[in-house]
């Protein structure tokens, strides 16, 4: 927008003249009107919205449109933005890889986590909201310190605490793995929106002679429910994405590798064959990007709404 | 039902099986020899951290992490707020193709980090039949070595990072925006206030703690980036774009060096509680909780 304009008088009519008694119209301060001028933000506003839209979006289209080009096609003369045929046969070297057990393997470990992730996290906010109890602040504290720790810095131990578990290579070590690390973020910011809904309501459904589990079941699970939608697509965009835990957990157990593992392999076998790498790559980004692209509305309107506070 | 304890039961052990052991379990570790490959583990007291300190290469990898570090912050935050203004303006204007805008990229930030490195390495591949390199070459340019070239490898993980990242900044600063109240605009303007100023003195201020928090988020995740360095360039050419999350891991569980890989891991844990630290004590969150 403007922000990096020495001065100005603002748009609207009424703030120029009072500035303009002042002050004789120079041609500096014309040009600075024009500038800010609400018709000429808008016009800058429209171009950064087309670079930014270009900038975000050419790279992914454009390995749409690699892979589905005939053999050879990308290396040779002239350059096609566009294919000169569409042709499958990437998407067959990427089937026959073994995508359709990866992307089980995902869809799997993805609602299991979340699931995991909101039964654990729903009733810790709802404690942590409502219960008035000593140490809830520090207890609070270490959870948020906990969300500043990436999982990367602990991995080694990870590792030794999977293997004593007799966890590794295992899907069931990995879902609660990701729920483990991924619930304190979660309690954070499900908290906020239990702290937006009145006591009221629970001095109501205790006068109704609903105990505390009722009462987060039928009286404030509806309030914070965009709260749960905004964790809920948070955390299934985390786990389906994630790569250095369930690449640690899972080893060579390639029956049950997730996509963002599958797809990596498949990589580093086909090197610089960029179609085939390309065809992995749509078919990895594309169930997520179906899913946000219904669900993102709720995303953003849950965290506009809610409490994502600081 | 009526003590917390049932409630947080489940959240108390997940945490100390999962995070708060192995926190403690890596410090320990790092002043040992563990190996995946030997059974004989002895205390060696600093020896992995002296090692660490005597390596020019540990020291060029530091810097290679903090120049990516320092270069996401500045890069995800700068764009993700002009984004989010441009966005707002545009709500309250009543333009067309912010919608468009927001989506287009909320959708770099949900594909998966290790398939961003893919879809850059297709982007920038190193001939004139690369994306880039093409349109480079259309205006004389090149082709350029991305990803061969030191320099050129360290910015191309860093476009690549900001590629994804600035949606997170993005929303963040648009969900603080939001919360601005509208009465403040109106008294900045009773009061003459151009639109500069009505930036500098109540936008800004009001972002503050949300700017703050971003920041520092926005830090601990580019310094601990993997994935999509991983699958970008794998830390080469050379060590170039080694960051310590890539090097930890290397030393831990290529080299089978786990007491190692767990030194490099506590410098990082140090990294990241400082600023932790920094942002406590910068920013109240008392409040918040």
């Amino acid at each position: 927008m403007t922000n990096n304009e020495p001065q100005s008088d603002g748009g609207t009519p009424v703030e120029t003249d009072t500035i303009r008694q002042e002050q004789p119209t120079s041609r500096l301060r014309r040009l600075a009107e024009t500038i800010t001028a609400p018709a000429t933000v808008d016009a800058a506003v429209y171009v950064l919205y087309a670079v930014a839209v270009v900038f975000f979006v050419f790279p992914a289209l454009w390995v749409v449109s690699a892979s589905l080009r005939p053999e050879g096609e990308l290396f040779s003369y002239p350059f096609r933005l566009l294919p000169s045929e569409i042709s499958l046969t990437a998407y067959q070297q990427v089937i026959d890889a073994g995508v359709a057990t990866w992307l089980v393997n995902s869809t799997l470990v993805t609602i299991l986590g979340v699931g995991g992730i909101l039964l654990v996290s729903v009733p810790a906010a709802y404690a942590f909201s409502r219960f008035e109890f000593r140490g809830r602040r520090g207890l609070l504290g270490i959870v948020l310190l906990f969300q500043m720790i990436s999982p990367v810095i602990i991995i080694v131990p990870l590792y030794t605490v999977m293997s004593t578990l007799g966890l590794l290579r295992t899907r069931a070590g990995l879902v609660l793995l990701y729920v483990g690390i991924q619930t304190p973020f979660s309690i954070w910011l499900l908290k906020g929106y239990f702290d937006t809904v009145p006591m009221e309501l629970d001095y109501a459904a205790r006068i109704d002679g609903c105990n505390r589990l009722q009462t987060l079941r039928y009286v404030l699970l509806r309030p914070v429910a965009p709260g749960i939608a905004v964790v809920g697509i948070f955390n299934t965009v985390l786990t389906w994405s994630e790569f250095v835990l369930a690449f640690t957990v899972l080893r060579s157990e390639s029956r049950l590798h997730t996509i963002s593992i599958g797809v990596y392999k498949f990589q580093g076998q086909y090197g610089n064959d960029w179609r085939a790498i390309a065809a992995a790559s749509v078919i990895g980004m594309l169930p997520l990007v179906l899913v946000f692209l219904g669900l993102q509305r709720y995303f953003v309107k849950g965290l506009v709404e809610g409490s994502l506070k600081g | 039902m009526d003590h917390p304890l049932p409630w947080l039961a489940p959240t108390l052990v997940l945490l100390a099986v999962f995070q708060l052991y192995p926190m403690v379990e890596a410090v320990l570790m790092s002043f040992t020899n563990e190996s995946l490959v030997s059974p004989d583990t002895e205390f060696v007291g600093i020896e992995q951290y002296a090692r660490l300190a005597t390596d020019p290469q540990f020291w060029e990898m530091l810097r290679v992490t903090a120049i990516y570090a320092f270069s996401s912050v500045v890069l995800h935050v700068l764009l993700g707020l002009v984004l989010a203004l441009a966005i707002d303006y545009g709500v309250r204007r009543g333009l067309r193709g912010h919608l468009t805008t927001r989506v287009s990229v909320l959708l770099a930030w949900i594909v998966p980090g290790i398939i961003i490195g893919l879809v850059w390495k297709v982007m920038l591949v190193e001939s004139q039949f690369g994306a880039i390199n093409y349109l480079l070459g259309l205006v004389g340019v090149g082709p350029v070595p991305f990803r061969s070239d030191p320099t050129l490898a360290l910015i191309s993980t860093i476009v690549a990072g900001t590629w994804r990242g600035t949606a997170f900044s993005m929303i963040m600063i648009y969900g603080g925006l939001q919360r601005v109240p509208q009465r403040l605009y109106e008294a900045a303007r009773v009061d003459g206030a151009g639109r500069w100023n009505r930036f500098r003195h109540v936008t800004l201020p009001q972002l503050k703690s949300v700017l703050f928090v971003t920041i520092v988020l926005v830090t601990i995740y580019a310094l601990n980036t993997f994935d999509l360095i991983f699958a970008l360039t794998g830390g080469g050419p050379g060590r170039s774009t080694q960051v310590l999350a890539l090097f930890m891991y290397q030393e831990a569980f290529q080299d089978n060096a786990l007491g190692r890989g767990a030194s490099i891991a506590v410098v990082m844990l140090v990294a990241n509680l400082a600023l932790t630290a920094v942002y406590l004590y910068a920013f109240d969150v008392s409040e918040e909780i």
